[in-house]
């Protein structure tokens, strides 16, 4: 009878594998992946077209960040509803492995999916509307980066759960997607949102990880009223309390679907 | 070793409706504290009909499914509280064609399981091209799912349940929705596995599947156990009863009104076969009443092409059981 234990880099990297074929044996995925964010794009290029400057990275920053954040949301609550629909979410548990590294694979194809994006529509603003090229600090930009990549993957992994727990939870992950690019102050200072909201905003590690890496790009970029070494903290922060709450609710999770007899429902 | 590879004490299990609001409004009893034991390298049946609580059963022991009471233990292990343990020990097989990646290719997917169950891949390497070879896929690996035909999809679901090479194996009606040649070759390779030493936990609605196959088959009805025997011993529960069976060309509705009136017959049923209608009479006294279908089919004019007694089916045996 075997015993040992299954190996989480393996899984991880099958599941990463297994998404990534499925992503493209699907033509359907160039619509939230490409379309949609490079409109986001483009739209708010041609409202801040009479500016010239910071502003217009700022806004280039912000859709290559909404390109991200709408593949790890839309990813991330699409594929556990993937397998719902597809009748292998019975399968795919039925193995040896805690649900939670099967997930963090797929979040993890999808966040690395959603970062190419970013960098299209980074291209699409240096290229056609000759945003400035110059990034301030490309060391501190680039750690942002991945610091807020590894957030908006754990952030995805939580959002993950709903759907386990019930079909349900598609359809609030397909929602939380607008409201969250709002939250989070990828297109518009969240100085500018009401109170309440930014209360919010400030519980999110991307809004953290954006402004940090806002602050790389940007010279003389104020954003936060904290230095980015905080922001960068408070990003790390918010993914490892992600990651743990993660962890403890696929658990709980996966036991109450079990109790209610929902894994199976499609 | 125990003698059993699953054993189930008053297992029982409810499943609740609840409204928008999550309050319960009925609850319904899928299963009713169910005994069963399943020895080492045997092929044991569960049969009954929709509802009955088959597969609510094989949720329950695969770990997909918690119980509302009772206990399971599988392999020596507990249900509830050794999931990864019994995981890596078991292979689970749904009928129909959902539970696979369709997009990817049947031989992606095996490795994909592969990896999910911690199969070396230099191991998954050859085990994979091997399974493909005992399902009879070999020269369609590389196609993608979408593209295989219902038998195909089903074969791969076994080769998906063996990756890892598991023990035990628990079959939900894997022949479901089946020709009868995609259902031989399922029927030839559950054979071949029992060969080769895997104990196998078979559903079925299937009688003829169930008495080919099976050691031992469990009667399942409304939840409850019925009835629990070797094939041959389900049949002697109905020794009472004889199969008269007759068989005419054309409509045999007026035939079987005539029938179901004479004393002593408890059922009467029947298949049309081309141009012909086989009638079939369930009764004590086969030869007797014989003779008195025969009699009422020629004055109905219908033309006799055969006509036999017949010892009880399984599906005999099944019918009165569940029915009772």
């Amino acid at each position: 009878m075997s015993s040992g234990e299954v190996s989480r880099v393996q899984v991880v990297k099958a599941s990463m594998i297994l998404t990534a074929r499925n992503f493209f044996a699907d033509p359907q995925w160039v619509i939230p992946s490409i379309i949609a964010p490079f409109v986001f794009t483009l739209v708010s290029l041609f409202l801040f077209s009479h500016v010239n400057g910071p502003i217009l990275l700022y806004a280039v920053l912000g859709g290559g960040m909404m390109g991200m954040w709408g593949t790890t949301v839309y990813g991330s609550g699409s594929s556990i509803g993937f397998d719902r629909w597809n009748g292998t979410l019975e399968c795919t548990l039925s193995a040896p492995t805690p649900l939670m590294w099967i997930v963090l694979g797929r979040v993890i194809w999808n966040t690395l999916e959603g970062s190419i994006n970013a960098l299209f529509i980074l291209a699409i603003g240096f290229l056609w509307f000759r945003v400035g090229i110059g990034i301030a600090d490309p060391g501190l930009f680039a750690i942002s980066t991945i610091i807020t990549f590894l957030s908006l993957s754990a952030f995805g992994l939580l959002l993950a759960n709903i759907v386990v727990l019930s079909r349900k939870g598609g359809f609030l992950t397909n929602g939380i997607e607008i409201p969250v690019y709002i939250a989070t102050g990828t297109m518009f200072p969240i100085g500018l949102l009401p109170f309440f909201v930014q209360g919010f905003s400030f519980a999110l590690g991307p809004t953290w990880g954006i402004d940090a890496i806002r602050k790389a790009a940007i010279a003389g970029y104020t954003g936060l009223p904290v230095s980015i070494y905080v922001d960068l903290l408070v990003t790390v922060l918010a993914t490892v309390v992600y990651m743990a709450l993660s962890a403890y609710f696929f658990t709980k999770v996966e036991k109450i679907a079990k109790r209610n007899g929902t894994l199976g429902d499609y | 070793m125990p003698e059993n590879c699953v054993e189930t004490s008053l297992l029982h299990r409810e499943y609740a409706n609840k409204d928008f609001f999550g309050r319960v409004k009925s609850t319904v009893t899928a299963l009713h504290e169910l005994d069963i034991s399943v020895k080492y390298g045997e092929l044991f049946g569960i049969i009954g009909p929709n509802g009955a609580g088959k597969t609510t059963t094989i949720k329950i022991l695969s770990t997909l499914l918690l119980p509302t009471s009772g206990t399971a233990r599988v392999l020596g292990m507990d249900v509830t509280r050794d999931l990864y343990r019994i995981r890596k020990n078991i292979g689970i097989v749904f009928g129909g064609e959902r539970g696979l990646y369709n997009r990817v290719t049947g031989f992606q997917n095996l490795m994909y399981f592969s990896d999910l169950y911690g199969v070396p891949p230099s191991v998954s390497r050859k085990k994979v091209p091997e399974l493909i070879e005992m399902v009879g896929l070999t020269g369609r690996e590389n196609d993608k799912v979408e593209k295989y035909s219902r038998g195909m999809k089903q074969r791969l679901h076994i080769a998906r349940a063996l990756v890892h090479d598991p023990p035990l194996l628990f079959l939900d009606e894997p022949t479901i929705g089946l020709d009868p040649a995609g259902s031989r070759d399922i029927r030839q390779i559950i054979n071949d596995l029992k060969k080769a030493g895997k104990s196998i936990i078979l559903t079925t609605h299937y009688m003829f599947e169930a008495d080919e196959l099976c050691d031992r088959i469990a009667v399942i009805s409304k939840g409850r156990l019925v009835a629990l025997d070797m094939p041959s011993g389900l049949k002697k529960q109905v020794k009472d009863i004889t199969l008269a069976e007759v068989h005419v060309y054309g409509d045999a509705t007026p035939l079987i009104e005539s029938l179901k009136s004479i004393e002593n017959v408890s059922r009467v049923f029947s298949d049309m076969t081309g141009d012909r209608t086989i009638v079939r009479i369930q009764t004590p006294d086969g030869s007797d009443v014989l003779e008195q279908a025969k009699s009422a089919a020629s004055r109905l004019n219908l033309k006799i092409i055969e006509s036999s007694v017949k010892e009880p089916t399984l599906e005999d045996a099944y019918l009165r059981m569940v029915e009772e």
